[in-house]
Formats: structure tokens, C-alpha cells, sequence
């Protein structure tokens, strides 16, 4: 094979200051992933070799098993080089290492890495998994006729449990029906995974869930978290790939991840996204919801929603947390009875709507429902010194699901670098400075702003 | 389709609401690339749908809000030229000035539908441009301040100083030692050419920064 693409990437990197990652690269040049892997790869130990001047930063993606809180978790991280063997050594063991970019800069965070694919991957919008490694020959479109069908079907209420998440899905149960239909070769595999019961052979289904089904929603998966690399568990991922129904019902459930040190709960999304396919939407939907809530009150949570495949233990799970929001609930102000619009009712044949109404109807995330949730809000005071101090905590607040947006639900920290939250600008409330004016003066000095941090 | 010409304030106001958004971010992201500020005060917010930093504190801020404030009329009736965000040492003598060089058609024209979505991506090519610099540029000594300088056309400042556009935030005239810098290369970072806007983005660099 020619070595063109050396000096292509070269010119890349060297000429243009661009980042190239591997699927930027792919896109770019037309070649499947791997191969863009191991150019990037080729290149790097070029320049290494030849120890040249220009000095390049590269940042790999590792993927492995590790135990978080006793229980295991399958993790991919994108790592900068420095960090990469630290990683490593976290893992029990070591799925996949391989080189994600190659520029110049060195990234304080890893904002430009997504920067660099969303136009490339937005312009291959109908095609990005051309050259992709994962696939899955059941996704694919619905065709006209179908959506229809679907949609006339939605409009009368199921008989079988079905509970959309409406005040997450920019579409409500349109979408959901669709991906109830998906072909039987789906449901099929997935049937016959259902028959492990145990926690251990829960994770093992599910990482050969994961293989076996790697749905596109995998790489987009991937491509989503990287779209939403601060998204709320259940922030609209509508940045990209509107288009695609289905998938955007998978990707609503994408677990929030982290930039440098992303956390993808992979086997945990793959599980719920085939759940998703199955009839029993409302179970994970609701289950889902519940961990929302609570991801947002405690920092990254491994994967507890584990043997989901059997109903019992679900419905169990959820009858769990359910209790807990109740006492909040209680507070809120009326909750509307839930209207069943597109399609969203909960029948009565399930025996937790019997055994708990309240929190059913909570869970019927119909479209304008009151709830309490902890909201990661900035508070901004005057202390004795009279410096302005900035705090980050939790307030329960009180809100409506028509007006849910993407939520910051990291830590509380914010002396921590690399933050994971990632919302819309909110106006802080806050007094005026009075400082302001010493600042425009120019012979004057300008205050300092370390003022800010010795109070904490 | 319509050809709108400067009179048509409306439009102007709509680019000048875009240019001043962008340039909030384009500050925030500078300050945080060079470390002007400590990372800590950082946060991640969404701009033109892709990850940004942008500080917290408020009194920065304030600051930088109400700087763009009063640029906002300038662009509206495009008298400013350039915008520059001069990084300062210790000592006030700049080490890096950021300079937008900003000119509108004096026709604009919208001839197309995906205008915006065109113009956000342009955008979004500079933030990432803005984001890689510092393999093109030398680390700043620590101790840095940063300040914001508007060059006008013609005499468009006059009127600036008698009028204050916001209470207890005046401009002034900026010193020569502030708009001039010796020893200085010129590194071009992004061009980016629209039917609204045209803008420059490159850095004068100190050859020496101590």
C-alpha cells in the first residue's frame, strides 16, 4: 500500500494545526475505521522515530472491565497520552487501545476533539457508519408506509404496557412504536437472552449483547456521547441525527458521560436500548427516569441496573426506587392527571399501579407533570471579607417536564477542572459588582481575581 | 431574495447580536486556552451546538458582557473595525493580542435559507481554530491580565465619550503602549467570508515574552 496517507496526515497535522481523529480521518479519506486507526498509528511511530521537531500530542481510547463500588462496568475512556498507561493499569482488563487523535495543540479538554467531527460526521448525516465497525443489519429506516401504520396505530392505546417517555422524546410514542416493530431478528435474540437470571450471567449477556447486537447505536452511541459529552442522561440528543427514528429513540437513553475521562455505561445503554425495542418500554423508561434522578444526586454511579432482563427484578428495582421520590412528590404542587395523549396510559393489568398509583402516575411522563429534582445550581454571596464566593450545590427544585432541557448533573465541585456538566446559559441572579469601574481604568490595578479562590 | 441595505436596522442589529454572542465566546474561550485565568473557574456550556468554556466568576463576566455592550452599536452601524483582546504581563506590556478584523458588506443581501446554519458553522470553525492555538504560540508568563480594544473608523469614538452607554463603565482612549507591540509576528489563525460578515481572526505574538 502506498504511504500517501503519511504525507496526507502530515499535511493535516503539521500544515493545517488540524486534530485528526480517526474518524475524521475516515470520513475524510473514505477508509473504513480500522484502517484509519492504524494510519494514525503509523504515523505516530513515523514521527517518534524520527524524533523531529514538531511535537505532536496524541489521545488513544481504551476500553475494559473494572470493579467501581463492587460491581464491574465496562468503561471506555478517551485518555490523553500521559494518562493512558495510569488507565490502564486501572482496568482489570484491557478490551481496546487505540490511537482516537493526533494534533499538535495540547487539548486542555477535550471539547475540540468533538468540535472536529460534528461537521464531518453532520455533512455523512444519512451515511456516517459507512466505514464504521459496528452495524447491525436490522437498523434500518422505516419506510414511509410503515411510519404511517405506526402512527395510526399509535393514536388508539395499546393494550400492552407501554409507558413513552414523553417529556424526554422530542416525538413522543411515534417513536416508540417504530422501534417496537423492529424485525423479529431483534426480539428474537433478545428473547433468548432473557433467560439468564443472576447478576454474573446478566453481564456476561450483556456484553455479548453487546457484540452480538452492536447496533449502530453503539457508534452512535459513541458519536452521541460525544455529541452530548455533557448531556443529561436524558438530554435531547437532537444535535445530529434527527433523521433516523429509531435510532434517535436509542440514543435518548444514552447514559451521561464524561469528556476526558468518559464513562460510557455501554452495556448499560445497548441493554436498555434493546429493552427500548421490546414491548416493555415503560418498565426502563420509568427505571431509567428513577436513575436519572438519582445519578443526579449521587456523583457517577456504576451500573446497578443490572438483570433487567428478567421483568420481575425490574419491576422490583422500580418499585424500590420509586418510594423514594415519594416523599418530594408530596410537596410538589397539583399534578394534572395524566391525559393520554399520543397514546401514553398505563393499563391496569400491571400490579404496580394497583400497589402504587401515585408514583405510577408520576411515572407516566406524560407531557406536563411537576416534579422535584436536585439541581446542580451556582449560588453567588458576599462573605465576611467581602469577596464573592461562588458555590456549586444540589437544591431540590420543583419542575415541570414540558420545560425539561439538558440538566448539568456532575459533581458539586467546582474546583475540579473538567466539569461534567453541560447546560444552557442560565442568568445568574447575582448583585452588580461594584468593582467594575477600577477595571476599565487602565493606569490602575486591576483587582485580583485569586480573591475568588482563597475562600472556599 | 430581499436585499437589505444598512438602513434596515433590523437586520444590522441581528448581526451585531450574532458577532457580540460570538465574541463572548471567543473571549471566555480565549482567556481559558491561555490561561489567562486559572481552569478552575471554567465551566462547560454549549455554544452553537459544541462544548465551550466559559468562566463563572461574575464579576468577569459582568465585564466582558458589558464591554461587548458597548461595542454592540459600533457593529451595528459598522464603525468598528477591529476587535482586539490584548493579553498583558505583569507590567502591562501586551505579550499576545487576539485581533477579529470584522467588515460587513454594505448590501446585505440573504439569498439563502441555511444562511444561519452556514454562518454557525463558519463560527464554530473559528472556536475550534481558537481552541488549537497554543501549538502555534508561545506559553504566556504567568501573572497575565487581558483587556479589550476597538478600533473604529473614522471618528465614531467622539461620540462615545459624551454619550456613556452604560452607567459607570467608561471607555477611554487605549495607550499607544497597549496598541502597539514591539518585536510582534503574525500568526493568521482563521478567515471566514459569509453573505453577513466577514472577519479575520490572527495573533501578533511577542517574539519574546520573558
Amino acid at each position: 500500500m502506498d504511504d500517501l496517507y503519511l504525507d496526507n496526515i502530515d499535511e493535516f497535522v503539521n500544515d493545517q494545526n488540524k486534530i485528526v481523529t480517526y474518524k475524521w480521518l475516515s470520513l475524510t479519506l473514505g477508509v473504513h475505521v480500522n484502517t484509519a486507526k492504524q494510519m494514525l498509528y503509523h504515523y505516530l511511530q513515523q514521527k517518534r522515530n524520527e524524533s523531529s521537531r514538531t511535537l505532536l500530542h496524541a489521545t488513544y481510547l481504551v476500553s475494559g472491565k473494572c470493579v467501581e463500588n463492587g460491581s464491574t462496568c465496562h468503561k471506555v475512556s478517551v485518555v490523553r497520552e500521559d494518562k493512558l498507561d495510569a488507565v490502564k493499569a486501572k482496568m482489570d482488563m484491557t478490551i481496546s487501545v487505540h490511537v482516537y487523535s493526533v494534533q499538535r495543540a495540547e487539548l486542555k479538554d477535550s471539547s475540540p476533539l468533538y468540535n472536529t467531527d460534528y461537521d464531518a460526521v453532520k455533512e455523512n448525516l444519512k451515511n456516517c457508519n459507512k466505514y464504521s465497525a459496528i452495524s447491525c443489519a436490522a437498523a434500518v429506516p422505516m419506510s414511509s408506509t410503515e411510519l404511517q401504520r405506526a402512527q395510526e396505530m399509535a393514536s388508539v392505546p395499546p393494550v400492552e404496557k407501554e409507558i413513552s417517555k414523553t417529556g424526554l422524546n422530542e416525538n413522543t410514542s411515534a417513536t416508540s412504536k417504530p422501534s417496537a416493530k423492529q424485525p423479529a431478528g431483534i426480539m428474537g435474540m433478545f428473547a433468548s437472552k432473557n433467560a439468564s437470571k443472576s447478576q454474573e450471567s446478566s453481564m456476561e449477556v450483556k456484553t455479548e449483547q453487546k457484540d452480538d447486537s452492536s447496533l449502530v447505536e453503539t457508534s452512535k452511541s459513541k458519536t452521541a456521547s460525544k455529541a452530548n459529552p455533557m448531556s443529561n442522561f436524558f438530554g435531547k440528543s437532537a444535535q445530529k441525527k434527527a433523521d433516523e427514528k429509531p435510532n434517535k429513540n436509542i440514543k435518548e437513553e444514552k447514559a451521561a458521560s464524561s469528556t476526558a475521562i468518559a464513562i460510557i455505561k455501554k452495556s448499560q445503554t445497548s441493554l436498555k436500548s434493546e429493552i427500548d425495542i421490546k414491548d416493555e418500554q415503560s418498565k426502563v423508561s420509568s427505571a431509567l427516569k428513577i436513575e436519572s434522578k438519582d445519578t443526579q444526586n449521587k456523583t457517577k454511579r456504576p451500573e446497578v441496573v443490572d438483570s433487567d432482563d428478567e421483568k420481575m427484578e425490574s419491576q422490583q428495582k422500580k418499585r424500590r426506587r420509586i418510594k423514594k421520590p415519594q416523599p418530594d412528590s408530596s410537596d410538589d404542587e397539583v399534578v394534572p392527571d395524566s391525559p393520554p395523549v399520543p397514546n401514553v396510559q398505563t393499563p391496569s393489568p400491571k400490579k404496580e399501579v394497583n400497589r402504587e398509583p401515585v408514583s405510577n402516575q408520576e411515572e407516566n411522563s406524560e407531557v406536563k407533570r411537576r416534579k422535584r429534582r436536585r439541581v446542580l445550581k451556582s449560588n453567588t454571596f458576599v462573605d465576611e471579607d467581602g469577596s464573592f464566593v461562588t458555590e456549586k450545590g444540589y437544591v431540590s427544585e420543583s419542575y415541570s417536564e414540558s420545560e425539561d432541557k439538558p440538566e448539568p448533573n456532575s459533581q458539586a465541585k467546582d474546583s475540579s477542572s473538567l466539569k461534567h456538566s453541560f447546560g444552557k446559559r442560565e442568568k445568574e441572579k447575582k448583585e452588580k459588582s461594584q468593582k467594575k469601574t477600577s477595571t476599565t481604568n487602565k493606569p490602575t490595578k486591576q483587582p485580583s481575581i485569586m480573591g475568588f479562590f482563597q475562600k472556599k | 431574495m430581499a436585499t437589505l441595505t444598512r438602513q434596515d436596522l433590523n437586520f444590522g442589529q441581528v448581526v451585531a447580536d450574532i458577532l457580540c454572542e460570538f465574541l463572548e465566546v471567543a473571549i471566555h474561550l480565549i482567556l481559558y486556552v491561555r490561561d489567562v485565568y486559572p481552569s478552575g473557574i471554567f465551566q462547560k456550556r454549549k455554544k452553537y451546538n459544541v462544548p465551550v468554556q466559559m468562566s463563572c466568576h461574575p464579576d468577569l463576566n459582568q465585564y466582558i458582557q458589558d464591554t461587548l455592550h458597548c461595542v454592540k452599536p459600533l457593529i451595528e452601524k459598522n464603525e468598528a473595525e477591529k476587535v482586539v483582546v490584548v493579553i498583558m504581563d505583569k507590567e502591562h506590556h501586551p505579550v499576545e493580542r487576539f485581533v477579529f478584523e470584522i467588515s460587513q458588506p454594505p448590501l446585505l443581501s440573504i439569498n439563502s435559507e441555511t444562511l444561519l446554519s452556514h454562518v454557525e458553522q463558519l463560527l464554530r470553525a473559528m472556536i475550534l481554530k481558537i481552541s488549537v492555538c497554543d501549538a502555534v504560540l508561545d506559553n504566556n508568563p504567568p501573572g497575565c491580565t487581558f483587556t479589550v480594544l476597538v478600533h473604529t473608523r473614522e471618528a465614531a469614538t467622539k461620540n462615545m465619550e459624551k454619550v456613556q452607554v452604560i452607567k459607570d463603565f467608561p471607555w477611554i482612549v487605549a495607550d499607544e503602549q497597549e496598541v502597539h507591540m514591539e518585536e510582534a509576528k503574525l500568526i493568521p489563525l482563521k478567515t471566514m467570508t459569509s453573505d453577513i460578515l466577514k472577519m479575520q481572526l490572527y495573533v501578533e505574538e511577542k517574539t519574546q515574552k520573558t
